[in-house]
């Protein structure tokens, strides 16, 4: 048999643990080794092609933003607004069948920047960076109910297990710093539905799994120890663990796993003091805060997760996702939806700002998204006084900004109701084709043998869109 | 390999053809080979040519595309792009682009081949593929074995063919000769220590030296200490450290007690849980829990402790309602079919959610049992293995009858509730709390609706003229006079009764089970699905869903096997082995036949493969759940059959099979030894096992472990699952659940609840511990073959830092202090209880240092006190306003909630043993087995 194959563990052995094993092996038999960095499964890895962005943080509004509320107006709806229909169909939900009203969108819509991107008058800041942002309107995804388009929308398989688009970019290009996880996630209060399979490492080494960061207590779990144990009394038990070890790494020189871990307990000693550092915004300046709208109420979370995602990034982090939850308007489309957007909105336009000033825009992507879109149609609520929207698997919009996209562009349409796409339609696995390779990685080539194949973020392979790239 | 190709060889003689070097190329072959890798982009759309490049003529295939240059240089296929594409030697220019579909090589020889002999493209007569009707079974030509099957999509696929050893597993088992050669003589000596000459008699010994030398290595390592081997024999029979009597026990008595152990079982049942993909709740967007899929778990536990013979295990779960209706145990057996994640609601398309049923059985029937992924073949005749999507369908077929039921089932007399009361408390509790915030709304919404009627004066809403009054929909639905938060909160309520109510199921008789029956009508979302009373009606008809899609259905099929297996193909020669009914009943138990057979070229192999891997950590086919061409191939084919063929003449017994393993001299083999940078020159992922691998201990073994070594461990058997603490941060992470957030994780009250062994504990898809988690417990989403053993530092933080391992450390060093009075005897008990030894001078003299230096420490250190909250403030954006909700979670239930012992309740002294404690249970003599 000619073809080799390449176990999991293999894998880690060959490409060395944490902070080469192999040194620190060295570094314990002979005291005068300086200790080399050999390639361990975060050391930055060279891209496959060239690109400028280095580093993405991806905008995960969860529940299903309103396409058609917020860049895709359809006056069309507003001459049906009201008008009834029905539907019966094998392929319809529960939710989405039976007796039907077209929906109007309650906002208004205008242009803005230079580039006229159409946007709901909900966004009061945005259009101060329309000009950054590549609006794509022809995308599509497979699962009309939440947890499964989630689990597509982040690991491109509907059924979870898979490893998350920020698993997939740690793996290709491994992470500026050794010191913090190569991919953050920032989400909300709650955890999105679906839970932490939306940011698993799947099949990839637990290396890539994305690690939440918590806006209250302890950023990283177990971070800090438990019961008020004291940096000296936690050194003292190391000493002590590291002797034990030593003697027992005589005992056992041949055993490759031991030196690594012994070596996580002191990366783990430094990260103690390191992490709090990164994640502390105290040294933020009033200007910044107040850009963010940190202290704000309503910007608040998003704002100090939106500056940590800048944050992060400025330290090396290579992925950081954030989670904003709230967009299932299926009812009440008007008050959510405008909640919704003016949470999100100072933050992001700060965001993108902020990059752009510390010339960082050149060198990230910026994703903003949910799972799918919303229908233009909705069901009988509240004796049809209350109106919102359902979910939407085949028209949607998500926009891209920064490095490597084609700024002020729209790409793509829907037909005249916001229902389906019709231009430029892409399946979402070339969306994320696209991504990867904004980021340098080609789906292809970011392959993982798992379960008798090479398994890639895409499942079946795509193409990316050639329209959404500078 | 050199092995291999012999064995291949042997029993298809007809594959001698391979020795001609220049057999002649047939096209058809080649042209098969374009089709299915090539044409997609170079040809299929002549519109969309890749490169400008068209495959479909000789005269295109030459000339190239857009760079101008030939393609195809007749004659020369080093200096033909094309061949040089396919070899993918050249990083910047492989073709096919993607990984998977580059060409075996086999086929870019044949390509060699075709191009040397002129690139001819003959589409004679002689060489058209044959129909899709099979003639035969097995047949070789160029380019491999041809194999008949069921029939795929296209002449192309049909004509495929396959190099012998990619389709080892559809060959019938052998049984091998135990190798002779190593029997030889009594200079034969069984370790590489001469002082331990013993000649070889075991059959694994001789086969794995029989290979071994071949590589020129000589003979396995020394055997280990005895303290290592019964350390290793403890955790790997049972997932547990040694005691006192194991150490000091005679090897083989220790075998079979611990074979005898109930613990046995659980650890059995860990790994097939694995497999399996168990859980106690659904997954997705509620995630509730299941009714009692405990039952099946202790029924798995059960089934390994009697060591019920393997293929009997098979029937039961795969068909045990076909079996016996009126056997309760084969109804719980059947829960195995409804092991992975499902979900049905509004929000989802009952047709799909039922295919995503079907196929996701499909699948897990074909990854579990057999060792064959079979989703691949959803969409398309499989790319690599002889599996036609056809044969997809058929056993898709199969499961088309398979109705969920949770059947009314008393419980069985050996089946655990004594802890339903207390449990059961807390629940009900927990819905009276809820109940009371509703109540008080409805109260709240009924005094705004009187004052709101006092104040206009009038007795009913008709009595106003229309504009003063409110909507209908607000005064018949019962939210007048509340807020918009009031609104939430109630929302919130209706959500967190249906979780809770769904938990209340967990103490009535239900089995998660199945049974055949026709469609039962439930599409909607039900808390339960009953048993209907019409159970006639016919099946739905399955048909081929080319893409997997449900929209464009394709040829209809009957239920069936895989029919490329040796002598499977009921379509050439149908037995009642290889052959399915059509009728409602009785197609299950079919199959479940045709896997649990002798005649079964997979099943066995798999199973023993299984069993192999949890003693040497990497089966002898390194990828269980995959036998296919993509696999890893067996390191020794003839051990593999060897084992599979004595499993089958001894019953399938698991429990035999454990026993031969662990008395072979190669697992008792030291994991070290002077030589090992040597030996790994010539295998260098010691393959053919010149010395023991050692291993990580797997998650639920570290928490036993630590649990056993602290004496907090509690063996109390079967039962509900348990709800251990976790960190607290993530116990009480509010998590979404379908428009809500799902009510907090509240800890088992009791200590002992809590610390029962890990396969007990209550797994909830969607909220892994994060202590297990981060030791590389899988997800429940897809069948784990194999444990990952990666070392990250969130490890670190979860066994140093976290409040669990701090309390099992005081826990331990409280009964230390408790049983010995000075520092001397409680570092030997500890040492003992850690590693099953005592230390040496050198460590005693280290840890009594440390210890006086922790005590000093620990007096000038006063941990502070915490309470654990009575409630939680709760925060959600609430999709109907788009503005965050906040409330409080009544947590009262854990008012009498027995915490463990804490810091502030030791002294110095004591938490200073806790320190070396913790110390020891952070050091790699105890995180690995050697």
């Amino acid at each position: 048999m000619n073809c080799s194959y390449p176990s999991r563990r293999d894998f880690l052995y060959s490409l060395g643990l944490s902070l080469g094993s192999a040194a620190f092996h060295s570094l314990l038999r002979a005291d005068e080794a300086k200790p080399v960095a050999a390639p361990g499964p975060l050391t930055p890895k060279p891209s496959h092609h060239e690109a400028k962005a280095k580093a993405c943080i991806c905008l995960f509004m969860e529940g299903g933003p309103s396409h058609l509320d917020t860049f895709d107006p359809k006056p069309k709806l507003a001459e049906l607004h009201m008008q009834e229909f029905s539907r019966q169909d094998k392929f319809a939900s529960q939710m989405a069948s039976g007796k039907r009203y077209y929906i109007k969108s309650p906002f208004e819509f205008r242009q803005a920047g230079k580039c006229g991107h159409w946007m709901s008058d909900r966004f009061q800041f945005l259009p101060e960076v329309a000009d950054e942002l590549c609006i794509f309107k022809g995308m599509q995804v497979d699962s009309v109910d939440h947890p499964t388009a989630c689990y597509q929308m982040n690991t491109g398989n509907r059924f979870g297990g898979d490893p998350a688009l920020g698993s997939w970019t740690a793996y290709g290009l491994g992470s500026e710093n050794q010191n913090l996880p190569a991919f953050v996630v920032l989400p909300e209060g709650a955890f999105p539905q679906g839970g932490a399979a939306n940011w698993s490492n799947g099949y990839l080494p637990a290396h890539y799994q994305g690690t939440p960061l918590r806006e209250h207590g302890s950023p990283i779990l177990d971070l800090v120890p438990a019961h008020g144990v004291t940096r000296p009394m936690q050194r003292a038990n190391l000493d002590l663990l590291a002797e034990l070890n030593k003697t027992d790494l005589s005992r056992h020189p041949h055993h490759a796993d031991v030196a690594a871990r012994m070596e996580a307990y002191e990366l783990a000693f430094r990260m103690q003091t390191e992490v709090p550092a990164v994640l502390d915004l105290a040294n933020e300046d009033a200007n910044t805060l107040e850009l963010y709208g940190i202290g704000t109420p309503e910007t608040d979370s998003f704002g100090r997760r939106c500056l940590l995602a800048r944050k992060l990034i400025q330290a090396g982090v290579r992925f950081v996702q954030l989670f904003e939850a709230g967009w299932d308007s299926h009812d009440y489309l008007d008050r959510s939806h405008t909640q919704r957007i003016r949470c999100i909105d100072r933050p992001m336009t700060a965001l993108l700002k902020d990059l752009r000033r510390l010339g960082l825009l050149d060198s990230t992507l910026v994703v903003w998204g949910g799972e799918f879109g919303r229908s233009p149609d909705n069901g009988v609520r509240g004796g049809g006084n209350v109106v919102g929207r359902d979910h939407n698997a085949k028209a949607m919009n998500v926009w891209l900004a920064g490095a490597g996209v084609k700024a002020g562009h729209a790409v793509g349409a829907t037909d005249e109701l916001g229902d389906h796409a019709v231009e430029e339609v892409h399946h979402v696995r070339d969306f994320h084709c696209t991504l990867l390779h904004l980021l340098g990685l080609n789906d292809n080539k970011l392959t993982y043998f798992h379960e008798g194949r090479y398994k890639q973020l895409s499942q079946v392979g795509g193409q990316f869109i050639k329209e959404l790239l500078a | 390999m050199r092995l291999f190709s012999a064995l291949c060889l042997s029993i298809l003689p007809a594959c001698l053809w391979a020795q001609d070097p220049k057999p002649p190329v047939n096209f058809a072959e080649v042209k098969a080979i374009l089709s299915a890798k090539c044409l997609a982009c170079h040809g299929a759309d002549p519109k969309e040519l890749k490169g400008d490049y068209d495959l479909r003529t000789r005269e295109a295939a030459i000339k190239g595309g857009e760079t101008g240059d030939a393609a195809i240089v007749p004659g020369n296929p080093d200096g033909s792009p094309l061949y040089r594409a396919v070899t993918w030697e050249d990083g910047a220019f492989q073709m096919p682009p993607k990984e998977n579909d580059r060409l075996s090589s086999a086929q870019v020889a044949l390509i060699r081949r075709w191009i040397e002999a002129g690139a001819k493209w003959e589409e004679s007569a002689t060489t058209a593929v044959p129909s899709t009707k099979p003639t035969e079974a097995w047949s070789s030509g160029p380019g491999g074995i041809r194999i008949a099957t069921s029939g795929g999509r296209s002449a192309d696929w049909d004509s495929r063919t396959y190099e012998p050893d990619a389709v080892w597993a559809y060959q019938p088992i052998r049984k091998p000769e135990i190798p002779t050669t190593t029997r030889r003589a009594s200079e034969i000596t069984l370790a590489r220590s001469a002082s331990e000459g013993i000649s070889v008699t075991h059959p694994i010994d001789a086969f794995l030296l029989d290979a071994l030398r071949q590589k020129g290595i000589n003979n396995f390592a020394p055997s280990a200490d005895k303290a290592t081997l019964i350390r290793r024999l403890t955790f790997d029979l049972t997932g547990l450290p040694p005691t006192k009597a194991d150490l000091d026990g005679k090897y083989e008595s220790v075998v079979s007690q611990l074979l005898a152990s109930p613990r046995y079982g659980e650890q059995q049942a860990r790994h097939w849980l694995d497999v399996v993909r168990y859980a106690d709740t659904s997954g997705f967007s509620n995630d509730f829990e299941r009714p009692n899929s405990w039952r099946y778990r202790d029924y798995v536990i059960r089934s390994f402790n009697a060591d019920k013979p393997f293929d009997r295990f098979i029937l039961e779960q795969v068909a045990g309602d076909e079996l016996d209706a009126s056997d309760p145990e084969l109804q719980i057996a059947a829960g195995f079919l409804r092991m992975g994640p499902w979900e049905h609601t509004g929000m989802t398309v009952a047709a799909i959610t039922r295919q995503q049923y079907l196929d996701d059985v499909t699948n897990h029937v074909g990854v579990s049992l057999l060792g064959q992924g079979l989703r691949c073949a959803a969409c398309h005749d499989h790319k690599f293995d002889p599996l036609p999507t056809r044969d997809y369908y058929r056993v898709q077929a199969v499961f088309s009858p398979v109705q969920f039921v949770e059947r009314p089932l008393a419980f069985l007399p050996h089946e655990n509730i004594a802890g339903f009361d207390s449990t059961k408390s807390i629940v009900e509790q927990r819905i009276a709390q809820v109940q009371a915030s509703q109540a008080a709304l409805r109260k709240k919404n009924q005094e705004a609706a009187a004052a709101f009627l006092a104040e206009k004066r009038v007795k009913s809403l008709d009595e106003l003229p229309s504009d003063q009054r409110p909507t209908q929909q607000e005064w018949n639905s019962g939210t007048f006079g509340l807020s918009k938060q009031d609104l939430s909160i109630r929302k919130v309520n209706t959500k967190s009764l249906d979780y809770l109510q769904r938990e209340l199921k967990r103490f009535e008789p239900f089995a998660l089970s199945v049974y055949s029956g026709p469609a039962n009508g439930y599409t909607t979302v039900k808390p339960l699905y009953e048993l209907p009373r019409q159970r006639t009606g016919t099946i739905p008809i399955v048909h081929i869903l080319p893409g997997g899609s449900l929209e464009t259905p394709a040829d209809e099929v009957t239920p069936g096997v895989l029919s490329a297996m040796f002598a499977s193909n009921d379509q050439l020669a149908r037995t009642d082995w290889n052959s399915v009914p059509d009728q409602t009943a009785g197609r299950r138990l079919a199959l479940a036949r045709w896997i649990a057979s002798q005649d079964n070229t997979l099943t066995a192999r798999v199973i023993v493969n299984r069993v192999w891997q949890q003693h040497f950590g990497k089966g002898l086919v390194a990828t269980p759940n995959n036998f296919g061409k993509m696999g890893a191939r067996p390191t020794n084919p003839e051990l593999l059959d060897w084992l599979a063929t004595w499993f089958m003449d001894n019953g399938w017994s698991l429990k035999k099979l454990h026993e031969l393993i662990v008395t072979s001299a190669a697992y008792q083999q030291s994991s070290e030894g002077s030589d090992i940078d040597e030996l790994r020159q010539k295998d260098s992922k010691n393959d053919l096992l010149a010395y023991f691998p050692p291993r990580r201990l797997a998650a639920e073994e570290l928490r036993d472990a630590v649990l056993a070594a602290s004496g907090e461990l509690n063996l109390e058997m079967g039962g509900p699952g348990v709800f251990p603490e976790m960190n607290w941060e993530v116990a009480l992470q509010p998590r979404h659940i379908m428009g809500s957030v799902a009510p907090a994780y509240i800890p088992s009250r009791t200590a002992a609840e809590r610390n029962r062994r890990t396969i007990y504990c209550f797994r909830i898809r969607t909220l892994a511990d994060p202590l297990l988690e981060v030791l590389n417990r899988p997800g429940s989403e897809t069948s784990c073959e194999r444990r990952d053993e990666t070392t990250v530092t969130p490890q670190v933080f979860a066994l140093f830092n976290s409040e669990f391992a701090a309390n099992r450390a005081l826990a331990m060093a409280a009964r230390l202090v408790k049983e010995q009075k000075s520092d001397e005897p409680r570092i030997a008990a500890a040492f003992n209880a850690i590693y099953g030894r005592p230390p040496t001078a050198a460590e005693r003299e280290k840890c009594l240092a440390h210890l006086a230096r922790m005590t000093e420490q620990q007096r000038a250190h006063n941990p502070k006190p915490t309470t654990l909250p009575t409630s939680i403030e709760r925060g959600m954006v609430e999709e109907m306003t788009g503005e965050m909700v906040h409330w409080t979670e009544d947590l009262s239930v854990m008012t009498n909630y027995q915490r463990d012992l804490m810091p502030w309740q030791a002294d110095a002294p004591t938490r200073a043993l806790a320190d070396l404690c913790l110390v020891l249970m952070n050091s790699n003599e105890f995180l690995y087995v050697r």
